[in-house]
């Protein structure tokens, strides 16, 4: 348990407005211990910023447990870092080594415009999610919770897909930008589950036309969205969309 | 690049007008319909290509079985011409489709990472496996198809010596000695061996990523049929290839 | 320190018996037309599970819902992070549940310090919270056969509780979320994210909408309504080290309260037992790991006082599994205030472990033999794996170390049977009012009672106000609108003018420190009388020498902060005063002059069986206090045992 000290220079994007061009700033923080998580990390170098006069650097953060995904960097050309099933505020600082250089970017997508440093506007995934992924039952309107039985095996086909946490670390990771993992994700549950049948063919293409409008790029089954992820979705998700998608551009009743 | 895309796009206009294909054509107009005929007409070209290297292998058994073979392809007459449209039109579709979908991919990301890593350790290629290249050796496919085209088709190569293959007339009519005098060529012979390589990387990741983006994607299955692809891809490539040792082994 | 008001509040509470209140109110309510529905706007402040629910719910209605947070998206609010599931009294196991025992457990679990109608149809609605929630496509836990899983949870002895395994209030948060984005598509409600709710606008009264900051721009936007539905979750933050997202605040709360609505029992704080512990002076937040470990995790702390073997070489023989011999009969699975004092006694007394000594074991060494590893890794896997990712040790080898931390506030806004607070118009929902918990909230209780409120309770209630009461059309530039506005105006400049030398993290530090030590788990009179003045130094000191950087009309992320704190630091003294009044101990508050000899909490019913709601009269002057009497008609308030 006990702690090593690291001393490192963080490149850091910054980006004052959402039209202003960026730049890379280099910024020397010695003594960070190794047990600090990441956002810990820059945590000690805003408040270093802060006494020497320079505003903070802005970056989203909000649970610091892994799940409420509004952490997003770009961590030495990784999303989220190094680790694979880790967000960026669950990585921690013994995976860095003294005299390091650590450059942190904000996820590069043009769906994610830069709002300021590294914060990022993730909008899109919300108007996908209204596109369709949901299921239309008003509150009061639902049977017995055992009335549609749901095998185990099923709903943990199910939970894996569900467990997606909305970061956008699989667009950030994409050479291409794409959004397939996270709307796969949805589509893949609600497909899964007895629950979401009655929408189910609607729901994927007009889900993909969203995904589509808002920008991004498309699918190149490269899987890199899936090291990246830090919920560990699988691509066998986006395999399921393309089902999906086939059968209901084929044969739905439009 | 945008009346670029609207020309593309034409023959999909055209679709879309024919009553009850609308929704398909719309439907093939989204990111995942375009990879659905990327995978479609890529494994279509891979059928041929299988075809064409099974014919190519009577090289082996010599100039009379191979002559023979080659007699009788040519002797289906309009078959055959369309035949050769439908390859070339799957050839087109294919390349635009590349292109239509390489562009919105570009247009996504404007402006990219200083710095990006793979989170995959088990890459041999750089930049992230053979998927990121698939441009580039699609491209050396292209080229080489043209070059192909010219060698054996048109039997203009440059810089071969058609002799041995040709008639009274002067015409090249023996194939087996056109294709023997063009692998034999040390030039074309390492165009070709670059350009088979190409191939076995373009599809090594193409076929792999035909199958998922068709939706084959099952854990009980998977290690099959990525073997199966990864297989195919470099049986298909090392076939040709063989061709090429062959010819210039039997050059001595 | 403060003045007691003649006055009662009027928790308006229907007659008749308890089973048959709610559906009794529910006939006596009046209705708005689904045609009239439309013509009316209600503002929803937060989009948690009850906000979510709340404005999914108004939306499917027909009302002109604004839902603001102040997130990227909705998606991510706080109730997301809740791991371990949700109460429901289904019986699906056949082990003897009932709507009444789940009450009873609750109300029961909350040291008798909850309201009974409120905790009854909590229970009642309960069941109905599953149903919705599989029909959106929850996938909650199931058997092989597939029919809905439950496991046991703290503060009951039986299995009520459904879960998605270690991620219940994502898989909840994400079904709301989903219903909200659904209503949002068809554009009955209108999605404002990264909005902070910086004033309530009151207009003759009653509540009438808000002004917020456009977090991306700076700017403020007035934003008016028939009703405010407030759903902004809990304080814990003004401990600065809790299990709270770092964005949870009260200015929402505060500024409600500022503007005349009762803060009701703020000294209610809960401290969960199972949290990974400190490990450094730059920690900015506590990791909780979920309860439902203690199923099967066995806590102990070595029997001889400061031993520093490694835990696998103590023997069984010198291990003192201190819960299981002082609560024979719930073990383990005490409630969460019980099992947190008991560490803090034992760690106080010098048996604690690691480095700090401020923590004790959870060891599953027992049931990986019993149940073999791969049971415990399905049980607990993704539990294990964040621990093992923090603290870098394994612990399917060594146990984990723990300690309590600041995780739930039962506390809050006052609200009536209507969960409506005294300004009329001024609705508040799920953690942010003080309604059902009492003084200790159960495990698996807190998502129950998000969606409860938000989906089965102010559907009803708000329609009510709204079909009875005549608001007057309110535009943007009247006065009680544009007066809010320079308010928070106003405020945001004297921040930045401020340009003092010490950062805003620093200051929120010390006021979770002083909290902590003299306001946490254990509290006397003589700390609280010396803490107030503390914490209004501390609040001089900040509103002197705080530096905000940069300005107000871009994302200021310092800006936000310095907002939050600055309420923090007025509302970190109403919490210390409320601990002081209430010279008892229960639940969550406990008071070192009230125990037992083995020290056990002692309630006072006698004098303290009430809801304490306080009044602003100004910062730094007295609040005056408001009782509202609490009668148990059904359950007869005893000493809780666990024994």
């Amino acid at each position: 348990m006990s702690s090593d000290l690291l001393n490192l220079t963080l490149r850091v994007w910054r980006q004052a407005a959402p039209n202003q061009p960026g730049e890379f700033r280099d910024y020397r923080l010695n003594g960070v211990s190794t047990h600090m998580s990441f956002l810990e990390m820059l945590d000690v170098l805003n408040e270093q910023l802060i006494a020497q006069g320079e505003v903070p650097v802005a970056f989203d953060h909000d649970c610091r447990e892994g799940i409420c995904g509004m952490c997003s960097l770009m961590i030495n050309g990784q999303a989220h870092g190094p680790d694979r099933g880790t967000t960026s505020c669950q990585l921690h600082m013994r995976r860095f080594r003294n005299g390091e250089t650590i450059t942190i970017e904000p996820w590069r997508a043009d769906p994610f415009p830069v709002i300021r440093d590294l914060v990022v506007n993730r909008s899109a995934f919300d108007r996908i999610i209204q596109a369709g992924g949901f299921v239309s039952v008003n509150t009061g309107n639902a049977p017995d919770g055992n009335s549609v039985p749901v095998p185990g095996v099923r709903q943990e086909m199910a939970m894996d897909a569900a467990a997606c946490i909305g970061c956008g670390a699989c667009v950030a990771a994409c050479k291409n930008a794409s959004a397939m993992l996270f709307v796969s994700a949805k589509v893949s549950q609600l497909s899964i589950l007895p629950q979401g049948q009655p929408e189910r063919a609607n729901r994927v293409l007009n889900m993909v036309a969203q995904m589509d409008k808002e920008g991004f790029g498309s699918c190149t089954n490269t899987s890199e969205c899936e090291a990246a992820c830090p919920a560990e979705v699988s691509v066998a998700h986006i395999a399921r969309l393309n089902r999906e998608y086939m059968k209901a551009m084929l044969f739905a009743d439009h | 690049m945008n009346a670029l895309l609207r020309v593309l796009s034409l023959p999909a206009v055209f679709l879309s007008k024919i009553p009850g294909l609308a929704p398909v054509v719309r439907a093939c107009s989204t990111s995942v319909g375009q990879k659905f005929l990327m995978a479609i007409t890529g494994l279509s070209l891979i059928g041929f290509l299988v075809v064409h290297l099974a014919g190519n292998l009577q090289l082996f058994a010599g100039e009379a079985v191979f002559n023979a073979y080659a007699e009788k392809l040519h002797s289906l007459g309009p078959l055959l011409g369309i035949a050769e449209v439908g390859l070339f039109a799957t050839f087109a579709a294919h390349i635009g489709l590349a292109i239509s979908t390489a562009s919105m991919n570009k247009l996504a990301r404007k402006s990219s990472y200083a710095l990006k890593e793979t989170k995959q350790g088990l890459f041999i290629l750089p930049a992230g496996g053979a998927s990121s290249w698939m441009m580039v050796t699609g491209l050396l496919i292209f080229g080489f198809l043209v070059i192909h085209i010219m060698d054996l088709k048109l039997k203009k190569g440059f810089g071969v010596d058609y002799t041995a293959a040709m008639n009274a007339d002067n015409e090249a009519v023996n194939s087996f000695q056109a294709v023997k005098a063009v692998l034999s060529h040390p030039v074309h012979a390492g165009i070709y061996f670059v350009c088979l390589i190409a191939l076995g990387i373009h599809l090594s990741h193409g076929i792999r990523s035909a199958l998922q983006t068709l939706g084959l994607h099952h854990k009980n299955w998977n290690f099959a049929l990525r073997t199966l692809g990864f297989v195919m891809a470099w049986g298909i490539a090392g076939g040709f290839i063989s061709l090429i040792v062959w010819a210039l082994g039997s050059k001595s | 320190m403060f003045r007691v008001a003649s006055d009662e509040l009027n928790s308006r509470v229907p007659d008749g018996p308890l089973q048959q209140k709610w559906d009794k109110h529910r006939f006596n309510m009046k209705l708005v037309n689904p045609a009239n529905k439309r013509k009316y706007s209600v503002i929803v402040v937060g989009t948690g599970l009850a906000g979510g629910s709340a404005a999914a719910s108004l939306g499917e209605l027909g009302y002109n819902v604004k839902a603001f947070c102040f997130q990227d998206s909705p998606r991510r609010a706080h109730s997301i992070a809740a791991q371990g599931g949700i109460n429901a009294a289904k019986n699906y196991p056949n082990d003897g549940d009932s709507i009444w025992r789940l009450f009873y457990d609750t109300i029961k679990g909350g040291d008798y310090r909850a309201r009974e109608a409120n905790v009854y149809r909590l229970a009642q609605v309960a069941n109905n919270i599953i149903d919705q929630c599989v029909s959106q496509g929850v996938p909650f836990a199931r058997e092989y056969g597939g029919t809905l899983a439950n496991r046991s949870f703290g503060g009951a002895q039986l299995s009520r509780t459904f879960y998605c395994r270690g991620q219940t209030g994502q898989q909840l948060l994400l079904g709301a979320y989903q219903a909200l984005m659904r209503q949002v598509s068809t554009g009955r409600v209108k999605m404002f994210a990264r909005r902070e709710m910086l004033e309530l606008v009151v207009s003759d009264g009653v509540a009438r909408g808000i002004v917020v900051r456009n977090i991306e721009n700076g700017q403020l936007e007035v934003h008016t309504a028939d009703a405010v539905v407030l759903c902004t979750g809990g304080y814990g933050n003004v401990y600065y080290l809790s299990t709270n997202a770092k964005g949870c605040n009260v200015t929402a709360a505060w500024r409600c309260h500022r503007r005349g609505a009762y803060f009701a029992n703020p000294c209610y704080t809960q401290i969960h037992p199972t949290c990974i512990p400190v490990s450094g002076d730059y920690q900015s937040k506590l990791t909780l790991m979920s309860e439902s470990l203690r199923n099967d995790g066995r806590v102990w702390v070595p029997r001889n006082q400061g031993d520093r073997r490694a835990p696998g070489q103590i023997p069984e023989g010198e291990r003192d599994y201190y819960l299981e011999r002082r609560y024979p009969s719930f073990g383990n699975l005490a409630p969460r205030d019980i099992s947190s004092r008991a560490a803090k006694e034992r760690t106080d007394a010098g048996f604690g472990v690691g480095e700090s000594g401020l923590a004790v074991y959870l060891d599953f060494r027992d049931a990986i033999v019993r149940d073999g590893e791969d049971a415990v890794r399905k049980r607990y896997g993704n539990l294990f794996h964040m621990y093992e990712k923090i603290t870098a040790e394994n612990p399917y080898q060594v146990p984990m170390r723990i300690y309590p931390a600041v995780h739930y506030t039962m506390g809050g806004l006052w609200v009536d049977y209507n969960l409506m607070s005294n300004l009329p118009g001024l609705y508040v929902l799920g953690e942010a009012n003080f309604s059902d918990h009492g003084a200790n909230r159960l495990g698996a209780s807190a998502l129950m009672q998000g969606l409860s409120d938000g989906y089965f309770v102010i559907p009803y209630t708000i329609g009510d106000y709204l079909a009875s009461t005549q608001l007057p059309k309110l535009s943007d530039d009247h006065p009680a609108c544009t007066s809010a506005k320079k308010d928070a105006e106003d405020r945001l400049k004297k921040l930045l003018a401020v340009n003092g030398r010490r950062s805003v993290d620093s200051f929120h530090r010390e006021l979770g420190l002083l909290m902590w030590d003299y306001c946490g788990m254990a509290r006397t009179r003589t700390g609280l009388e010396a803490t107030i003045p503390r914490i209004r130094e501390l609040r001089e000191q900040f509103w002197k020498d705080v530096r905000v950087l940069g300005s107000g009309d871009t994302l200021n992320q310092s800006l936000e902060k310095a907002g939050r704190v600055a309420d923090f630091m007025e509302f970190a003294e109403l919490l210390a005063v409320d601990a002081l009044h209430r010279e008892e101990s229960c639940g969550g508050h406990f008071r070192e002059e009230y125990q037992t000899e083995d020290g056990e909490a002692t309630r006072r019913d006698d004098l303290y069986s009430y809801v304490a709601g306080w009044e602003f009269q100004g910062a730094g002057n007295a609040p005056v206090l408001h009782k509202e009497p609490l009668i148990f008609e059904n359950v007869k308030p005893s000493t809780r045992s666990y024994k």
